[in-house]
């Protein structure tokens, strides 16, 4: 099973072997959500931040 | 659907006046449309619906956005790369982009991809999203509404009104008795401060019970006199309705209550195939994927409950320019929306 680091803690985050890019993980160590944002090799990024918006 | 008919699509929608209950020339336009851009079956449904279907697949991709709009006349015109009229951004913008991003995508093996236009967004009837709901259980859902090409919309807060009315025997203004006014502005201060006791904590306009006076009237016969309030609020996912309403009687005493209009608020999961293929297909743009949650409320209210699948809100524009006299859209970003909405019927439909 592919890997790949937290960039906020550093901690191992496992992937699924059919992990796909865009996925939204979060990391065992400190729970912050990331972002998969490719796959060969695994990269993970914070996940986007939920924005408050008005309107439709 | 190349750039030029995706275009084209959309300035036509946005010249074909569309005011809720008013949708049918726009309807005929959109059916004509998809059948022209290769859609396999298209038709106006009972209720009004512009419907199309590309495929025959067990397992349903529906694209639902609006194709009603507020009134108020927006004069159609171009300006540049941006096209000004009434519907642009909120929500043909949107729809035409389901259309186009449709037929570019094509057939996928094993899927049914629908476009529906629906009736009656705008009003408080929902009418063509609550015809279309029983119809399908579909795997994933895209509501059209503006999120901007970049981010989508993960959730949207709920809804409740009620009707206030107190009535009691007149008397003197020098008296001792409170007039029936100052009864009904003390339940209004007396319910915000309600609100303000269950949003302790909490931060986020969306994650707080908003309320919102819409009209205050009062009047006398000589006999009697009385207040009417009517009032709006806004909904976070952890409201209860009948506790609201339990506690709003508590505080109306013996006053005349009729709540109505009544939305449960929705927000959808972001680790699902929906979210993650709207991601990389951002991404594939070049771009930083956002997410948002609204404060209003959408189609998203109606069909979320019910369908119970990935579901989202995405679409180009500026939803700061929903129902202004200056709504527009910017062409670039509408025909960016078209190549992301591509994208992701291909990643999620593969």
């Amino acid at each position: 099973m592919a890997s790949a680091n937290c960039p906020e803690c550093e901690g191992d985050v496992a992937l699924g072997d059919d992990a796909m890019q865009g996925e939204i993980v979060s990391c065992p160590d400190c729970g912050v959500e990331l972002e998969l944002v490719s796959t060969s090799p695994p990269k993970l990024e914070p996940a986007p931040e939920e924005e408050e918006d008005w309107g439709e | 659907m190349d750039d030029e008919a995706a275009v084209d699509l959309l300035i036509r929608a946005v010249e074909t006046p569309s005011v809720s209950g008013e949708e049918q020339a726009v309807a005929e336009l959109l059916v004509e449309r998809m059948r022209r851009a290769g859609f396999d079956r298209a038709e106006v449904d009972e209720a009004g619906n512009a419907v199309g279907h590309i495929g025959d697949g067990a397992r349903r991709l529906v694209l639902l956005g609006h194709m009603d709009t507020v009134p108020g006349e927006v004069p159609v015109r171009r300006e540049g790369r941006l096209l000004y009229g009434r519907g642009s951004v909120d929500a043909k913008g949107p729809l035409a982009a389901f259309v186009a991003a449709a037929s570019r995508a094509g057939a996928r093996a094993g899927w049914t991809v629908t476009v529906v236009g629906a009736v009656e967004e705008e009003a408080p009837t929902s009418k063509g999203a609550r015809h279309v709901a029983p119809l399908w259980r579909p795997e994933a859902c895209v509501i059209g509404e503006p999120s901007g090409s970049r981010a989508v919309t993960l959730g949207y807060k709920g809804r409740l009104l009620v009707d206030y009315r107190h009535a009691q025997g007149t008397g003197h203004s020098a008296g001792p008795g409170e007039s029936a006014p100052t009864v009904g502005v003390a339940f209004w201060n007396a319910l915000v401060a309600a609100g303000e006791e269950l949003n302790a904590g909490r931060e986020r306009i969306f994650d707080q019970l908003t309320p919102s006076l819409l009209s205050i009237r009062s009047g006398s016969d000589g006999l009697e006199e009385w207040v009417e309030l009517t009032v709006s609020w806004r909904t976070p996912l952890w409201f209860r309705r009948e506790e609201w309403e339990a506690r709003i009687r508590e505080l109306a005493g013996s006053a005349e209550l009729r709540f109505y209009g009544g939305e449960v608020a929705v927000k959808g999961g972001k680790q699902n195939p929906l979210v993650r293929s709207f991601l990389a297909s951002i991404r594939a743009e070049g771009a930083r994927p956002r997410f948002k949650v609204k404060t209003g409320t959408s189609d998203m209210n109606v069909v979320g409950p019910v369908w119970g699948c990935p579901i989202l809100a995405y679409g180009p524009g500026d939803s700061s320019l929903d129902h202004t006299p200056t709504e527009h859209i910017d062409l670039d970003e509408y025909l960016e929306a078209v190549r992301v909405l591509t994208g992701v019927i291909e990643r999620l439909c593969a």
